[in-house]
């Protein structure tokens, strides 16, 4: 909302800068996002009178002119269509600048010597209005400084209005909430008109509301004899400054009633209404209507129509109809001041996407009292204007009284509330800034009445609200000594999660926070069988389609940035929500997972090592490291079910469960993340998994005393049996005393009978009770092969 | 002793004296190495002993395997230690060039808005804040209507929102983790909501569709506007340090009444920068009472309790903090960026 100093001081008296207004404004919710003076530039640009108007005569729409400065005579050449002898207007000398910058000097224009230009009010930066020159009252004195008759520069304020103030969507409003919060009084426009018309206005409109629920309120003025014609100056620049086009006297002026007090006027040709009559009902589903900026809308049952006797002629609070606009030709307006129900006029301006001034101020609720405040000030400023002569009766159909709010305000829940300690009389010095009325007061009790103008007060902490902002948010104390609430215990899972984050950074993983809108065909190879894409109905942009179904998506976008920037290595994680939707399913699986990826060089050539890349046992030594360090000491592999991986890859089994893979991501995907080199690893994990499988209730295991026995076993086994299911094997049947298990030698090739490996274990046992003797372990170890001799027909490697 | 141990035993000491010599003799890597395959091979002297566990008695092959064991191990190690030391001879002889870099270690890290919400949630844990989490796919009724935010109404105007079908969306705020944790739990409540939302603004360098936020909320009998100020200003003494001052005005939020923005003074100290835009202020973000409408959908009674609620924009924290100065770049993880901290 654009509101101006100016402006603002005809219904305040203060003398404030711009610079105070703005912080007094924003310190009572009013938040003045910026402000500006306009600095024009208006020297050497003065009031000149036409004297005579020729043809050009290289150029039909060019004129050549001798114009009075009051000093001198002097010859211009002119494009407007409106240059007229005796006519007023400004005149831009060289060396003025007009609005665009252009740089007046004189010079020829089509052979024709031209002094300078006669300008219009666009070419001042004045209005929109472009349509021929600025036309100057004719007691304008000649020579006159265009800057000394502008007069001084407005500030123009641009203020945020929360949904909860329509009040303030006007500028009486706004100017009601800085007399209250600097002391100053505000003076509300007396509205006083002669309406010299005496004719029954019923005899020439009647109004019939159909739906009272949608349309509380109705009012109407009738004006004859209106001639329709530009607007004075000040009302077309005035509504410039707060970014409203001129259009006409009739159209400005509702307009302008409009910015003053928030009731949105609607002008129509009164000659153009079928049957004298106004007809406020609702949309047949699929009706059709045609508003003046000249669109076709189809309506459902829920729109709010006005209608004349035949036809529809206005949408409600929204925007009139083409069908009875105001034109040049109209010479008997009716006037519509109307209230309709907020929440309609917001579904219709939504679902038709008009979000015009008059449907943004409706839906919000304008103040039902004042429609006819609105219209009779409206009708004043057509009677000032000579726009034409008003009928001295109004209509002023009211069918859903709206009452104001009654509400009981307890002083004690106020200081409870804002930790304050303020007294009744406290309190009630503070209405008449709110204009609520102290109805009685009863011990703790307030009985008060809210004016109708503000919608947003109906209840107590509404009110208690409007109090503390008028006391000062800056007067409440900062209470020093918070209520600790002593009986909840930290959220293990997220203390859990985060402990993680710093595990995988010290494994050398950095962490990325990756968008999780991606687009759909890069989520495709991440989404299992049926699984379908989360897609968002109002997307931005193809590239953020829909929600991410895997957290390795969002790390080989990373890389795959990383890469086109000259940067081939890198180790990252990351942990967060992920999504899809199940066959089937009503709403979706939302997940949190932890991703990790590996890319490009672990070692660099360097001066004591050779470069090295990764491989699928750097992948799987980290999730192996990881899982360790969140306490989980064994997982199972399997076949994975993403189609993302190559050959090279497992799954993890926790307990028999799938909770995630690892491995190197297939070339194909890589080329769809544009990837070029597929020397890419990854992990991911679900990671409530982890969670679950956590280690918890750790406590202390005694360590042995004793010593423990180290041994070495060769075995030769047939290639295909996997080395997991020897170890388990090994452990199944080495005994109790078998500490640790671990793998130092693996090898299949020449030296080695065809079909076979040779893997190499080295062994550690150990007993709490006791020194093992060397029997203890053999026997141990002679169970082991004759063990594995049985199931996988291992023998002990020949030397 | 049994014979074929005996021979084993000599046989032990035979090949620890020779490697002895030997590796006495190697005199360089290259040498050491030799020794290493010739020892330690599959075909190599000790390895051959192995083979021979096999004819011996029962009663002698735990003793046998364990000479045979340490020898090995021994001779593994003594053969390490010796290429190790022609890495550090050549140097240490000629010159020893404590300057030449260590070995490349991988450096992880953590995210500098990830640095920040930690600290954030840091802070308000040690307040006795519990830490709240929810789904960022979340129903219109806990993102909005539970939040005094009904269909229709103007204020989700304020929220523009990315909509999944039915009554699914994106959240756009973490406030319905407050109501979930209302839902579920009876005050006294203390809690934080960190997380990610999400909201249909085009991205520019001061937007994003998705961001960060941490809300608050304090529930419980008497809890004043005079707290909420009081948590607010311990949060910010906390995290930037004990001359920051906080300053509270009026703001609306459908869940809130009385509602604030609340600013914290800027590193110039009122003195007016690019920052602050000369104003001395940083917007930080909105605060208030909790409305009683959002008590009455989680069951509460508003004569009872009282409460109050806060959030905060984690990028606006990270990028003061840091000086970054364009949203977009936390989310490109351009390493260089992510090596700064």
């Amino acid at each position: 909302m654009k509101v101006t100093l100016n402006w603002l001081k005809e219904y305040v008296d203060f003398s404030l800068s711009p610079a105070d207004i703005a912080k007094i404004l924003t310190m009572a919710g009013l938040e003045v996002e910026e402000y500006h003076t306009e600095t024009r530039d208006f020297s050497n640009l003065v009031v000149a009178k036409v004297e005579s108007v020729a043809k050009h005569p290289n150029a039909d729409k060019l004129s050549v002119c001798t114009v009075n400065t009051g000093v001198k005579q002097l010859q211009i050449v002119c494009g407007a269509p409106n240059v007229a002898a005796g006519m007023l207007a400004p005149l831009a000398l060289a060396g003025a600048t007009v609005a665009g910058g252009l740089k007046i000097e004189a010079r020829a224009v089509r052979g024709v010597p031209s002094d300078g230009m006669l300008c219009s009010e666009v070419e001042l930066g004045l209005s929109e209005r472009a349509d021929g020159l600025m036309v100057l009252p004719e007691n304008t004195p000649l020579g006159m400084k265009m800057e000394d008759f502008i007069g001084e520069a407005d500030t123009v304020f641009d203020i945020f209005i929360t949904p909860n103030r329509p009040d303030c969507m006007s500028v009486i409003g706004i100017a009601r909430v800085l007399a209250a919060f600097t002391g100053a009084k505000f003076i509300k426009p007396v509205v006083k008109f002669s309406a010299p018309l005496m004719e029954p206005v019923e005899k020439s409109m009647s109004v019939e509301i159909m739906n009272s629920d949608k349309c509380a309120r109705y009012s109407g003025r009738l004006i004859r004899d209106v001639q329709i014609k530009q607007s004075p100056f000040w009302l077309a620049n005035r509504l410039h400054t707060v970014g409203i086009r001129s259009i006409n006297n009739v159209v400005d002026i509702t307009n302008y009633v409009m910015m003053e007090t928030g009731q949105p006027l609607h002008a129509f040709d009164y000659d153009r209404l079928a049957g004298k009559k106004i007809i406020v009902r609702e949309a047949v589903e699929g009706e059709k209507f045609v508003t003046l900026d000249n669109q076709e809308h189809t309506l459902n049952k829920e729109a709010l129509l006005i209608c004349d006797a035949e036809k529809p002629v206005a949408l409600a609070g929204v925007m009139g109809g083409i069908n009875s606009e105001v034109e040049d030709s109209t010479r008997t307006v009716f006037l519509e001041s109307a209230y309709f129900d907020p929440a309609n006029i917001r579904f219709t301006a939504k679902n038709l996407e008009m979000m015009t001034e008059a449907s943004r101020r409706m839906e919000k609720g304008i103040d039902p009292d004042g429609t006819v405040y609105a219209m009779d000030r409206a009708v004043q400023l057509m009677e000032e204007l000579a726009v034409g002569r008003i009928v001295q009766s109004c209509i002023d159909n009211y069918p859903r009284k709206i009452d104001p709010v009654k509400i009981d305000l307890s002083v004690g829940r106020i200081n409870t509330l804002l930790g304050t300690s303020l007294s009744a009389q406290e309190i009630i010095a503070f209405f008449p800034a709110l204009e609520i009325t102290l109805l009685r007061q009863d011990g703790d009790l307030l009985h008060i009445i809210v004016p109708t103008f503000r919608p947003d007060l109906t209840r107590e902490v509404d009110i208690i609200e409007e109090i503390a902002m008028l006391y000062g948010y800056d007067n409440i104390r900062f209470e020093l000594a918070p209520k600790i609430n002593q009986t909840q215990e930290q959220n293990p899972n997220t203390h859990f999660r985060d402990q993680i984050r710093y595990s995988l950074a010290g494994f050398g993983f950095r962490e990325t926070i990756s968008y999780s809108l991606i687009s759909e065909k890069l989520a495709e190879p991440f989404l299992a069988d049926k699984c379908e894409f989360i897609k968002l109905l109002n997307p931005l942009s193809l590239d953020m389609a829909g929600f991410r179904p895997s957290l390795i998506l969002s790390l080989l976008t990373n890389v795959a940035y990383n890469r086109n920037r000259q940067m081939p290595d890198m180790r990252f994680f990351e942990i967060g929500n992920v999504a899809w939707k199940e066959p089937q399913q009503q709403g979706f699986t939302e997940i949190t997972q932890i991703g990790a990826i590996l890319a490009g060089k672990k070692q660099q050539q360097a001066w004591n090592a050779q470069a090295a890349g990764y491989d699928f046992y750097d992948i799987k030594g980290a999730v192996t490291a990881f899982l360790r360090k969140c306490g989980i000491h064994n997982f199972e592999q399997g076949t994975v079910r993403e189609k993302i991986w190559d050959k090279e890859s497992s799954s993890i089994l926790i307990n028999g469960k799938y909770c995630g893979a690892f491995g190197k991501i297939n070339a194909a995907l890589c080329s769809l993340f544009k990837i070029k080199v597929p020397d890419v690893y990854a992990f991911f994990i679900n990671y409530q998994d982890v969670y679950e499988n956590r280690a918890t209730g750790l406590k202390y295991t005694a360590i042995s005393k004793f010593p423990s026995i180290p041994f070495d076993l060769a075995l030769l086994v047939d290639a295909g049996i996997a080395l997991h299911d020897i170890e388990k094997e090994i452990w199944q049947s080495a005994g109790p005393h078998l500490v640790n298990l671990k793998l130092f030698d693996y090898y299949q090739g020449e030296q080695i009978q065809q079909g076979k490996k040779s893997i190499a274990f080295s062994l550690t046992f150990s007993s709490k009770e006791c020194t093992l003797s060397v029997e203890e372990v053999d026997r141990a170890v002679k169970n082991v092969l004759s063990h594995l001799n049985k199931l996988f027909g291992a023998i002990l490697r020949p030397g | 002793m049994a014979e074929k141990l005996q021979t084993i035993v000599t046989q032990i000491s035979q090949i620890t004296a020779e490697f002895q010599r030997e590796l006495a003799g190697a005199e360089s890597r290259n040498d050491a190495e030799q020794l290493k395959l010739k020892y330690l091979s599959r075909k190599g002297p000790i390895q051959n002993l192995f083979g021979l566990l096999g004819t011996l008695d029962n009663q002698d092959r735990p003793q046998a395997g364990a000479e045979l064991n340490r020898l090995k191990a021994d001779v593994q190690k003594a053969i390490d230690a010796k290429i190790e030391s022609f890495y550090v001879e050549t140097a240490s002889i000629e010159s020893f060039d404590p300057s030449l870099p260590g070995q490349d270690w991988p450096v992880g890290g953590i995210h500098p808005l990830m640095v920040v919400m930690d600290e954030i949630k840091q802070v308000f844990a040690g307040m006795g804040f519990r830490i709240e989490e929810g789904n960022e796919i979340e129903t219109d009724y806990h993102n909005f209507e539970a939040l005094n935010i009904p269909p229709h109404h103007p204020s989700r105007d304020m929220h523009d929102t990315f909509y999944l079908g039915g009554k699914y969306l994106l959240r756009t705020h973490t406030s319905p983790v407050q109501i979930h944790v209302m839902e579920s739990q009876k005050p006294p409540i203390r809690m934080i909501a960190p997380g990610k939302c999400y909201r249909k603004d085009t991205p520019d360098a001061s937007h994003s569709p998705m961001f960060h936020q941490v809300e608050g909320l304090c529930v419980d009998k008497g809890v004043s506007f005079a707290d909420l100020k009081g948590v607010v200003q311990a949060f910010a003494l906390k995290m930037f340090g004990r001359d920051v001052k906080v300053r509270f005005r009026p703001g609306f939020f459908p869940f809130t009444e009385p509602s604030a923005e609340y600013d914290f003074s800027c590193f110039c100290k009122g003195k007016g920068c690019r920052v602050c835009k000369n104003t001395g202020w940083l917007e930080i973000s909105g605060a208030g009472m909790v409305d009683p409408a959002v008590f009455g959908f989680v069951d509460y009674d508003p004569k009872i309790y009282s409460g109050y609620a806060f959030g905060m924009g984690v990028e606006r924290i990270a990028m003061l903090k840091y000086e970054i100065p364009d949203i977009r770049i936390i989310y490109e993880n351009d390493l260089r960026f992510l090596e700064q901290f």
